[in-house]
């Protein structure tokens, strides 16, 4: 099952001779179960593509889908992307007079969920990656590691099919950046649509396919067939 | 002499005969460096001929010998520890030298040459990656595979380096 799918998406950032085309007709199929990473140097339309791809930013041409809906034609598409979409970026934004499960039950309550459910949810997935003991912690008592894996909860959170990661391993450890990456690879194999954005080589290799976009096109791909050799 | 070292530092952890000691370095290498029993027993009789082993009197139950380290070969293991190791007779890479000679020669497409390996380097760390996931034999093992995790990551952060350095000489 196809979760997000980009079809010759182009993006233009401004007009006229000073126009910016950040991404040039770029065509994408993220599967449910597959981790695809996405590289490229900075200014090669690496983030464009997420944001896209997680109806943050509305494409010049072309068509984005999740989870089967037309983003131009959504409706609520604050909606859609809550109910479907977790978003994990390198700045936190972890909300820093919050608990952690706090932190994590938040976007559940923005969707209407009762507060005794939404901590139950939130409990849940903390449990799931391994930090329930952190749960009563506010940020800034947390390592970076910690507050990463944190931000991943609150973006797993309630029955979200599609994840966008834009360097999740930002300023961590190479020991620590593996375990995140060790958490995003568990719920790509549970079953979500994992696309991420790094500029190293190291956490690409976790991913089925690694994408390589330069100057907002992609130059070459590792091939989907070794998904199915795996 | 990383195996005739290897093996006294296994046979430093108490006496063992040569079978169980290929098992054991194999495991810890992740069997990136494979062992064969004639190589073990070559090395062992050497070191016993330099007086850094030295087998029991008796063969064990199933008739095999069993070695100890001698004082010296705890001194020569401690030896090779407290030594760095230095990178002089690195083979040459043939990677590198390719990438060179491409730049120089006039016809070839460097940029192309650069994607192809850049994707071979990607699908061997994605190789390596699971082969880590799938590490079982403990913490030896998942650092040897670290360390060739890291060299495939050089690589590609260098044929990343090679591609933007090129683009601004064009």
């Amino acid at each position: 099952m196809t979760v997000v799918r980009l079809a010759e998406v182009s993006r233009v950032h401004g007009e006229g001779a000073t126009a910016v085309h950040a991404l040039k007709g770029v065509s994408l199929d993220v599967e449910a179960g597959e981790l695809v990473a996405v590289m490229g140097p900075s200014g090669s339309g690496k983030s464009t593509l997420l944001n896209l791809a997680g109806g943050l930013d509305r494409p010049t041409s072309g068509t984005v889908h999740i989870g089967g809906h037309d983003l131009a034609t959504t409706r609520d598409l604050a909606s859609l992307r809550r109910r479907e979409v977790g978003y994990v970026f390198q700045d936190l934004n972890l909300i820093p007079s919050l608990t952690a499960v706090e932190n994590v039950m938040l976007p559940r309550e923005l969707d209407g969920v009762r507060s005794r459910r939404a901590r139950e949810e939130a409990m849940a997935v903390l449990a799931e990656i391994e930090v329930a003991d952190l749960a009563d912690r506010f940020p800034e008592e947390l390592s970076g590691g910690q507050r990463q894996r944190v931000a991943i909860a609150r973006a797993l959170v309630g029955a979200r099919c599609l994840l966008l990661a834009d360097e999740p391993t930002g300023a961590l450890d190479t020991r620590t950046g593996d375990e995140i990456l060790q958490v995003l690879r568990a719920r790509c194999d549970a079953g979500a649509a994992v696309l991420l954005v790094t500029h190293e080589p190291r956490y690409a290799a976790w991913a089925d396919r690694v994408v390589f976009l330069r100057d907002g096109t992609i130059a070459d791909a590792t091939d989907r067939s070794l998904v199915s050799a795996r | 002499m990383p195996v005739r070292h290897g093996l006294l530092a296994l046979l430093s952890g108490g006496p063992r005969h040569g079978y169980q000691l290929r098992l054991e370095f194999e495991a810890s290498t992740g069997a990136t460096w494979p062992l064969n029993i004639g190589q073990v027993y070559t090395t062992l009789s050497r070191l016993e001929r330099d007086g850094l082993v030295a087998p029991a009197a008796e063969s064990d139950e199933q008739g095999r010998v069993v070695y100890t380290i001698t004082a010296a070969g705890r001194e020569e293991m401690e030896r090779w520890f407290s030594t760095p190791v230095v990178q002089s007779d690195r083979p040459r890479d043939e990677l590198v030298v390719k990438l060179a000679m491409a730049v120089a020669a006039k016809e070839v497409d460097v940029s192309e040459v650069i994607h192809l390996q850049r994707t071979a380097t990607m699908r061997t760390l994605q190789q390596l990656t699971r082969a880590k996931r799938a590490a079982t034999e403990g913490v030896a093992q998942r650092l040897v595979l670290d360390s060739m995790i890291f060299q495939a990551e050089a690589e590609q952060r260098w044929l990343d380096h090679c591609e933007s350095v090129l683009k601004e000489e064009r």
